[in-house]
């Protein structure tokens, strides 16, 4: 059964059609990554799925069924726009957010403890918010998000504003949570994060679909677009390759569309070049990124 | 505990326990009062001269005088010296030994003409019980319990026909009661109100409207706000009233003026059942500004579409105190935002049928339950319209929220 379900999902703002017939699924435990450049359509859809914005046709199923109330407490969501109640303690501010989860107060401060303390911000935590850093409060946003132990939790651009050492830390709370069997959707257009954590993809731009599925089998999908080669040879002019960009010690062959990596393979060895290695090369997520939203790509 | 109670007792102590609120909030009403009741005695007090009156009574009058009855507290009494003649008053008075001499001639009885000699002026207090005693000396003859009903005057009661309201004319201050409770209802309205739209406000401004609506319901949200703010402004009214009703209470025994103090039932009904849903409606209101701008400084430019007619009563006191019973008044004291006051400022004048307080209450009740639909619609419409005002138009447009 899918933890998220989103159905041919279309969503206007005036004339600006800024969802437009979305459709994807998000298995239980599964770590996803919804992408897209800014103002594709990542957070109106996210905003949708969580009910804040009601559709104007498709429907959203999440967790078995639509949004409710009571499912609010099963579901962690850390927005883009973040946001901290400023003038109060910050262990005051995780005390309301919790109970609204339906914690009670003995498991709010045992929780938050426990996170005040990994995060280090146990000291901090009677200051009034403002009083924190960009960076603390960014830390205790994650706090907040985490503390009622959501089995769904929904991450916009977590990595924002965080320096590398709380980046990495972000990420180990992630992969932690996934381990723990928790459904995450990690929305972002910092693409080598998302290849590194997540399994599926959707990519969206201008509020369409277009790419969704295996982040193996998309990249399989996108490959053979160039070709790694490693030889002492000068390589000659060969049919089929648009352009040569020396790579640290080997030469990448950038291919013209509609030819196959085999004929340049069997260019070279009838060209008598002698090859020390030849590699279909994978693309990154983020030269598929570029290569789709940029309108080189097929749309899924 | 219901998530509605959560966001109302969050919005209730974050602006409650809070120094601002109790130096602001609480004590600021009550410290004008003491500082008007202060400068109040202060004048007073500085118009109190207890120098003696000199009198030079041809007429015989009052030859053996009677004193007077003594003046009300915080008036003095002051002393009436006899001279006999002009000469000596008049050296009395220069001396400053008195403030002023009267002089009463021969055929004062049948003239009542008499002269008075001062050198600064003579104020209104020595003046009257310069009055008083003469007349106790005229009427020392007549029976001393007549004497005394002459000279402090007859206290006339307006009775209702059906005697279930009576106003006197010395306890006039009955009639201000509902007035002034109506103004701090107004000001406690108003401060609910601007801690709400603030809430709203801020709450866009910090950007944690996403993340609290992901917990709660906007209808949650929003009603448990409106509930929270509203119970922040009648504990300030219920301390305001405690530190009004404790003063009259231990100084009722002291001071005679404050024993005829009472408010009445239908005052009282007026509080609960007409002040109590416009105070709601009010704040409802206010949350639907909130709602529709991005900064509170756009909010406050709007209250004023709230607070005219909300202050419509006022402008109209002497209409509406000249006929309290009048078309324009019942009809005032139907239309939601100018009911409050209108009801309030009728009752200390009036016996307001039960249907008009009823049907009042109900046309506010209504209202407020249809501003508080119109707060959590704007507020969802707007709650992540981030520097971009909500539209009026777009809160009734049928658009799904």
């Amino acid at each position: 059964m899918s933890a998220v379900d989103l159905s041919h999902i279309t969503k206007s703002f005036g004339p600006v059609k800024a969802v437009d017939d979305v459709s994807f699924s998000v298995e239980k435990g599964e770590l996803f990554g919804l992408l897209g450049p800014n103002g594709a359509g990542k957070t109106t859809s996210l905003r949708v799925m969580l009910d804040i914005f009601k559709p104007e046709s498709g429907s959203v199923s999440l967790l078995g069924g639509p949004m409710t109330e009571s499912k609010k407490d099963r579901i962690g969501y850390m927005p883009e726009e973040r946001g901290l109640y400023q003038d109060i303690p910050l262990d005051r501010c995780l005390a309301y957010l919790g109970s609204l989860k339906g914690l009670s107060s003995a498991e709010v401060k045992q929780r938050s403890a426990t996170y005040l303390e990994r995060f280090d911000l146990t000291a901090y935590k009677t200051k009034k918010v403002k009083e924190l850093s960009k960076g603390m409060q960014q830390k205790a946003q994650v706090i907040a998000t985490l503390l009622h132990q959501p089995e769904l939790l929904i991450v916009d651009e977590p990595f924002g504003g965080l320096d590398p050492v709380n980046t990495q830390m972000v990420k180990d709370l992630l992969l932690e949570q996934h381990q723990k069997g928790v459904t995450i959707i990690l929305c972002s257009h910092q693409m080598h994060q998302v290849e590194e954590l997540c399994d599926r993809i959707v990519l969206i731009d201008h509020g369409k679909v277009m790419l969704y599925g295996n982040l193996q089998d998309i990249r399989r999908q996108f490959s053979g677009h160039s070709v790694t080669v490693r030889t002492g040879d000068r390589i000659p002019t060969l049919p089929g390759v648009e352009r040569i960009e020396p790579l640290n010690g080997t030469v990448k062959l950038h291919l013209l569309p509609g030819t196959a990596p085999q004929e340049i393979l069997r260019a070279l060895v009838a060209g008598n070049v002698n090859l020390d290695q030849f590699e279909i090369s994978m693309p990154t997520l983020d030269e598929i990124f570029i290569r789709v939203v940029q309108g080189k790509g097929e749309v899924a | 505990m219901n998530k509605l109670w959560l966001v109302a007792w969050h919005e209730y102590q974050r602006h409650v326990f809070t120094r601002r609120f109790v130096l602001v909030g609480l004590l600021s009403v009550p410290l004008v009062i003491l500082v008007l009741v202060g400068l109040i005695f202060l004048i007073f007090s500085l118009d109190i001269d207890t120098t003696p009156l000199g009198y030079v009574d041809s007429s015989g009058l009052l030859a053996n005088p009677v004193a007077a009855p003594a003046p009300e507290w915080p008036d003095k009494p002051v002393p009436m010296l006899p001279f006999a003649n002009e000469a000596d008053a008049r050296s009395a008075l220069e001396r400053g030994s008195i403030q002023a001499y009267y002089v009463l001639p021969v055929d004062y009885l049948s003239t009542g003409g008499l002269r008075v000699v001062h050198l600064d002026s003579l104020k209104a207090s020595p003046r009257a019980q310069f009055y008083d005693f003469l007349t106790a000396n005229l009427l020392r003859s007549t029976d001393p319990s007549i004497a005394n009903r002459l000279v402090k005057g007859a206290e006339i009661i307006i009775q209702s026909p059906d005697g279930t309201r009576s106003i006197s004319s010395k306890n006039w201050f009955n009639v201000l009661i509902p007035i002034v409770a109506g103004i701090a209802f107004i000001i406690a309205m108003f401060s609910t109100g601007g801690y709400l739209m603030q809430a709203v406000v801020e709450e866009k401004e910090n950007r944690t409207m996403e993340v609290i609506i992901t917990s709660v319901s906007p209808n949650q949200l929003i009603t448990g706000k409106i509930i929270g703010d509203t119970a922040v402004g009648l504990s300030q009214i219920v301390l305001w009233l405690v530190f009004i009703v404790v003063p009259i209470l231990v100084f009722r025994n002291s001071l005679t003026f404050l024993q005829g103090i009472q408010v009445g039932v239908q005052t009282l009904l007026l509080l609960v059942f007409v002040m109590f849903p416009a105070f709601i409606l009010v704040s409802a209101l206010m949350a639907a500004i909130g709602a529709t701008v991005s900064e509170a400084r756009e909010g406050q430019q709007m209250v004023g579409m709230i607070s005219l007619p909300i202050w419509i009563p006022y402008m109209l006191t002497s209409s509406l105190m000249s006929n309290p019973n009048s078309p324009l008044a019942v009809g005032l004291s139907l239309f939601p935002l100018t009911a409050p006051l209108t009801m309030l400022m009728r009752d200390g004048l009036t016996i307001l049928p039960a249907w008009q307080i009823a049907l009042s209450s109900a046309i506010l009740v209504l209202t407020a339950v249809a501003a508080i639909w119109m707060a959590g619609r704007a507020f969802r419409l707007g709650m992540l319209r981030y520097g971009k005002r909500l539209k009026w138009r777009e809160i009734f447009a049928r658009q799904k929220a």
